[in-house]
């Protein structure tokens, strides 16, 4: 690998932080919008659900989002707030359909403590300020002017140092905060100020309440007409206002979220950190509170934000499971839960470890993560392409054709599957057993091949075969009328919708024919001058029944042609170049874009974008399927038009943004397909595989395809072993019964197939797994799981003792075959010279497996290297080791063979805190740290004098906006060896949010290139609110922020391809590089992910 | 003294909160009825994948008007908050005092809290300045109250024939001090 590195999201990050409700995209239209850390999404409420509408992508790290209406606004602007102290006001220009910035700053100071309890960034509800509170003792006011303008910003002195929650009262006069805050003897209070505008300072507040729950952590502003708040703690609820003082006791229990139901705030939902939700009741008479209740509605995804939408429907957002839409209802269920979960969003935050294996072994990596956390735990398997969920299977040996077919025009669903072979045909119907059954439709030849069949208008059925078309009745099954073809011509390829039929004999004639009730009309014949390969008339235009276009691949000049219909007139020609005949053309529309698709004998597939009005072509693209001819059909899933393309590496070609996108299916070999919507199996399709026929559906058309395992436990770390075809897992449970919450601890064993756990091991109490690894000693030919555990005492800062566990899979059993007591935490484990590398507390320690006297085995210590604050992350590469330290960065050991000795090579000498480490190469490493940034560091072996080869000098800075928890050499993409893509090195990393990424090492002329076009983009692409991507990308923590160097952000450089024609023309002009290059350029890059 | 809190629960609804959801519709069931509804959500059928998400590719200007660019006034707050004193003209050397008194009044309330059970003198004292001290800032009649003695709080209810109950307290217990203003305040209102 090497220091230009190119940094892109395979997978979005889906850890919901924070979420509102307002009418943000018009004054009608009532909207979602969630926040996903760095990108906020918003949907539309409809009497339908929720729609989705837009994923946008900010540079920073929201750390605050609130909607808000100051006077005379017709709708709500979104404020967003940045972790790195940027801060912008959004709305939505609804003529344009765009993000319009309102206004935006930098809101940090020179000097100032960031909190410790995070950021807060809260809204006067009657729109006079906006109130943050970034750093200990500082409240800063940005004021809104009469119009709804902001004003210059100023900070007020806050006696309170250590704020847990600050909230602004309804109903105030003047605007006044609450503020939540701990003293210097941990005990909590409420105290309330005004907010004097004119002289810049705070005012005493009407009250204040003292000595409050020890757990209390958020606060509630109750809204008018009973205005104060709601003080929410670990054993009381406090309702408190100047008149008032209600409380009640609740079952302990940390509240994580809120959200009010009603608009005059008499009931909150609350969700606390076990996933129960219950519902706050204030009641409440003439305005006066008159108490507080609380009940139990059941349990949801343990929940980081609560939006009420509407009508009882509510959007529980987490970080920690699954985000999900439940609806509460009025009459518990059996289990007496009141949530009914309708919709989960997938969330694979946080990624807190993860292995890349072939499973299927296919030649293409999957990503096994372990998610979530606490009773949201699961392992999630991520792969790229599209899984077949098989329903039913049939053998049958030679499939040429298979078509669907209904027994009535209006009829929703396929009752007939037509399977055509070399010398036969057969029809497979549903029984009413709902099983396939071969059935008879008189009126058609079965004893030759079918080339084409379909519905057609008036309950009729059309079957082309190689010397006729057969207008059959659906109902009565007969045959109603028959085109024969002339003598000493067969019919070779056939093509057919609703109303209209084409066809081509040998000798370049093409015939066209009109279906009406028991008629077929041949309209028009034309005579080409070479062969016919391929026909396509789908209808694409406004009428569903009919084409005006036609779509013809030609033999010998390899050409397709657009004919107009019903005259036959040659409209275009395009030569598509090379020797490989098409195979397979296809007329299709994908977001109101007309494309033609047509694939070649080679397996390559070439697409243009269709003027349906002049028939022109345009856009020419191609790509590489596979190596065998294609055949391309169509087919719809969950509403949405998408074409399968049968081949030896079959691929869904579905559309997003505008924009044709490849998605593999997790299939091997395909010869036909065709979608069979039955009553019985709705929204499947047939599918012929060598020899065996498949019912089966389609998983969700996006590009990754993400299973999940849930565990009810959270996974910490995971390994997998090949030669037992296991996954092993160091995962805990949290009991949380009545009296007491306990944690259980467990080395698991679970099937690589099934996911079921085999083989548990308990460890002790206290004992934490921390590292887990699949290796093999020298002189010993068995494979082993080694755990490295730390036992956390309450009373100890650092954990003292360890143990290294070594187990073998006997039987599908875990047998622990020795076991190593360290003094301390295990923090990693590395097969290393076939011996066992363990990062030891503040120690690397090599242990040897030795032979004892009786045959058994044990650790025995070799070696060491002290020097480390923590020893956290180790990567060995030969002799070679590379530590992250916790606070010490990245340092550079090496093993000794004849000394028997580990050395210090060199270190790096920042302070970073690494989250993370990978080897790139034999002199470059990656680290992430826990300011959300990457780095590499670069040995210098050419150094001067013995000072500087001592040192990791610093080759490249990036801020990625994400905790990296684990890097992994390996890639999600197959990888085809005749694409550049093929070659590049790539790591695929894990964090917090969710984030799948990969990080891929570019030869340095491509660097060159793509770092002007990033540059270019920088100027067109401009950050949402005013935030510049320069900035934000910048590496930054406590002690600097520089420029980042020898990283490039993929995520910007992809978006050209979203980007307006026009749009790219600037961009490619700029760069003095033709558009379709620098298109082609950018999409082998989307390749790697 | 202060003394600690004791929070006055409203044991009533203290066996609703281990509501056993289940009884027959029972519990919360009283509390879900008429959520909130603008006839969204209403359909019977709700769509599970009602179209994609677009992802936002802003190539239009972003930045903001140019007066809406905010920056944070960097002059020190204290020196900020003399000036501003010294523009409001006539009182300006009182008012310097006040200021002073009013920080000083801030710190040791502070203070005060750190030690707990302080020097009831002292603070009662403060309590007076502090209030003196914000007296600039209040205006209206409840700020008024907020600066009366108890005395003359309780003279206040005398007058308008309300109860004059709370024990004899140190002002500093705003609780009780609340208390009476918000009797006086209910009664105006």
């Amino acid at each position: 690998m090497s220091i230009w590195n190119y940094v892109v999201t395979a997978h979005k990050p889906t850890n919901v932080t924070h979420s509102c409700v307002g009418n943000f995209t018009g004054p009608q239209e009532l909207n979602l919008i969630i926040a996903k850390c760095t990108r906020i999404e918003i949907h539309l409420l409809t009497p339908q659900g929720l729609q989705p509408m837009l994923d946008v992508p900010i540079y920073g790290r929201i750390a605050t989002l609130e909607l808000f209406r100051p006077h005379g606004e017709t709708q709500d602007l979104l404020f967003i707030a940045t972790e790195r102290y940027k801060f912008c006001v959004l709305q939505w220009d609804v003529e344009a359909g765009e993000v319009v910035t309102r206004a935006m700053g930098d809101v940090s100071d020179r000097i100032g403590r960031p909190t410790d309890n995070g950021q807060i960034g809260i809204i006067d509800p009657d729109c006079r300020l906006i109130g943050l509170h970034l750093y200990d003792g500082l409240f800063k006011v940005i004021p809104f002017d009469n119009k709804g303008q902001l004003k210059e910003a100023f900070n007020i002195r806050l006696e309170e140092l250590q704020v847990l929650d600050i909230k602004f009262l309804y109903g105030c006069p003047k605007p006044t905060i609450v503020v939540l805050y701990k003293d210097n003897k941990e005990a909590r209070h409420i105290k309330t100020y005004e907010v004097a505008l004119k002289d810049k300072d705070f005012v005493e507040g009407p009250w204040y309440q003292n000595n409050l729950d020890n757990g209390a952590d958020l606060l509630i502003p109750v809204p008018p007409p009973l205005c104060g708040v709601l003080i929410i703690g670990e054993e009381t609820i406090v309702y408190c206002s100047a008149t008032a003082f209600k409380a009640i006791p609740i079952r302990p229990s940390i509240t994580r979220a809120y959200g009010r139901v009603d608009a005059d705030g008499s009931r909150y939902l609350l969700g606390d950190h076990s996933g129960l939700l219950h519902l706050l009741v204030i009641t409440h008479e003439k305005e006066k509170v008159t108490g507080l209740k609380i009940e139990l509605l059941g349990e949801t995804s343990i929940a980081s934000t609560i939006s009420y939408l509407d009508n009882a429907f509510v959007y529980i957002g987490s970080s920690y499971g699954d985000s999900q839409l439940i609806k509460l209802n009025l009459q518990p269920d059996a289990k007496g839960s009141y949530v009914e979960v309708l919709e989960r969003y997938v969330n694979l935050g946080p990624i807190v470890d993860f292995c890349v294996v072939d499973l299927e072994r296919q030649g293409q990596g999957q990503v096994v993560t372990c998610s979530g956390a606490y009773k949201d735990g699961s392992l999630r398997i991520v792969r790229n392409g599209i899984g077949i969920n098989e329903q039913a299977s049939v053998e049958l040996q030679g499939i040429k054709g298979m078509w669907s077919l209904r027994s009535a025009t209006d009829d929703p669903y396929d009752t007939f599957l037509v399977v055509s072979f070399i010398s036969e045909t057969r029809i497979l119907a549903m029984n009413l057993e709902d099983e396939l059954e071969e059935t008879e439709i008189e009126g058609f030849c079965s004893q030759v091949q079918t080339l084409f069949c379909h519905d057609a208008v008036y309950n009729q059925l059309v079957q082309v075969t190689s010397n006729s078309v057969r207008l059959v009745s659906s109902t009565s099954r007969e045959l109603r009328n028959e085109w024969l073809a002339p003598a000493g011509f067969s019919v070779n390829v056939a093509t057919a919708n609703a109303t209209q039929v084409l066809l081509a004999t040998g000798g370049g004639h093409l015939v066209y024919l009109e279906i009406g009730d028991g008629v077929l009309t041949e309209i028009k014949h034309a005579q080409l001058e070479y062969d016919i390969s391929c026909l396509d008339i789908n209808p694409i235009g406004d009428n569903p029944n009919h084409s005006h276009l036609a779509a013809v691949g030609m033999w010998t000049d390899i050409s397709v042609r657009i004919f107009s219909l019903p005259d036959l007139n040659l409209v275009t020609k395009e030569h598509l170049g090379g020797e490989i005949i098409p195979r397979s053309v296809l007329l299709c529309s994908f977001e109101g874009v007309s494309y033609l698709l047509c694939a070649l004998g080679d397996g390559h597939l070439l697409n243009f974008v269709l003027n349906m009005n002049t028939g022109g072509l345009t856009d020419r693209k191609k790509v590489s399927l596979g190596t065998q001819p294609i055949t391309l059909r169509t087919f719809s899933s969950k509403n949405a038009t998408h074409v399968f393309a049968a081949s030896d590496r079959p691929t869904v070609i579905y559309s997003s943004n505008k924009k044709l996108l490849y998605s593999n299916v997790n299939l091997k070999e395909v010869s036909h397909m065709c979608p069979f919507n039955s009553a019985a199996f709705p929204d499947s399709l047939a599918i012929a595989k060598e020899g065996e026929l498949t019912i089966g559906t389609i998983d969700d058309i996006q590009k990754l395809h993400i299973r999940s395992i849930p565990l009810g436990e959270h996974a910490r770390r995971i390994c997998h072993q090949e030669q037992t075809r296991t996954f092993a897992i160091c995962s805990l449970k949290y009991n949380q019964s009545s009296t007491d919450d306990s944690v259980a601890h467990h080395v698991r064993l679970l099937d690589d197939q099934t996911f079921e756990f085999v083989s548990t091991y308990a460890l002790d109490q206290y004992e934490y797994g921390c590292s887990i690894l699949s290796c093999s000693f020298s002189d010993d030919s068995n494979v082993y799981y080694c755990v490295g555990t730390a036992y956390v005492m309450p009373e100890e800062n650092e954990p003292t003792k360890g143990r290294i566990l070594v187990f073998i899979v006997e039987d599908g059993k875990l047998q622990l075959i020795a076991e190593k007591e360290t003094k301390g935490a295990v923090y990693s484990l590395n097969a290393f010279n076939g011996k066992l590398l363990a990062a030891i507390n503040q120690k690397i320690q090599l242990y040897k497996w030795m032979l004892r006297d009786d045959g058994s085995r044990e650790l025995q210590s070799e070696c060491g290297h002290h020097g480390h604050i923590l020893a956290l992350y180790v990567q060995t590469r030969g002799d070679f080791i590379v530590v992250g330290d916790l606070m010490k960065s990245i340092s550079l050991l090496i093993y000794k063979h004849e000394e028997g000795a580990i050395e210090e090579r060199a270190r790096d000498y920042n302070a970073n805190w690494t989250s993370a480490v990978e080897i790139l190469d034999d002199d470059i490493y990656l680290g992430a740290e826990n300011n959300y940034n990457l780095f590499t560091v670069r040995k210098n072996s050419e150094g001067a004098t013995d000072e500087e080869r001592s040192r990791l000098e610093v080759s490249g800075e990036y801020h990625l906006g994400e905790f990296v928890n684990r890097f992994r050499h390996g890639s999600l993409v197959m990888r085809l060896p005749d694409s550049d893509v093929g070659q590049i090195p790539t790591i695929i990393f894990g964090t917090v949010n969710g984030v799948i990424g990969v990080i891929a090492s570019l030869p340095h002329d491509q660097y060159l290139f793509l770092e002007k076009l990033q540059t270019n983009l920088r100027r067109v692409i401009k950050g949402v609110g005013g935030l510049s991507h320069e900035q934000w990308r910048s590496f930054y923590n406590e002690k600097k922020t520089v420029d980042a160097k020898n990283f490039l952000d993929g995520d910007l450089i992809e978006s050209f391809l979203d980007l307006s024609r026009a749009r790219m023309d600037e961009i490619a002009k700029a760069m003095a590089v033709p558009v379709e290059e620098l298109m082609k350029r950018v999409e082998e890059l989307t390749r790697l992910h | 003294m202060e003394g600690p809190t004791t929070l006055p629960f409203d044991y009533d609804n203290q066996n609703s909160m281990v509501a056993t959801a289940g009884a027959g519709g029972g519990g919360a069931s009283n509390f879900l009825a008429n959520l909130p509804s603008r006839g969204l959500f209403s359909s019977t059928v709700l769509s599970s994948n009602p179209g994609g998400m677009r992802v936002y590719i802003c190539d239009h200007e972003t930045s903001p008007p140019e007066d809406q660019l905010i920056k944070t006034n960097q002059t020190n707050i204290l020196i900020r908050s003399l000036m501003l004193k010294k523009q409001k003209g006539d009182s300006s050397s009182k008012d310097g005092k006040v200021i002073a008194g009013k920080e000083s009044s801030r710190k040791r309330a502070a203070e005060k809290a750190l030690d707990g059970r302080g020097k009831r003198a002292s603070t009662s004292t403060e309590t007076v300045s502090r209030q003196d001290g914000s007296k600039p800032h209040l205006g209206g009649a409840q700020k008024d109250l907020q600066n009366l003695t108890v005395e003359r709080l309780r003279a206040l209810l005398r007058e308008k024939g309300l109860s004059l109950r709370g024990r004899k307290a140190s002002i500093w217990h705003c609780e009780q001090h609340d208390e009476l203003i918000a009797r006086l305040r209910a009664a105006t209102e």
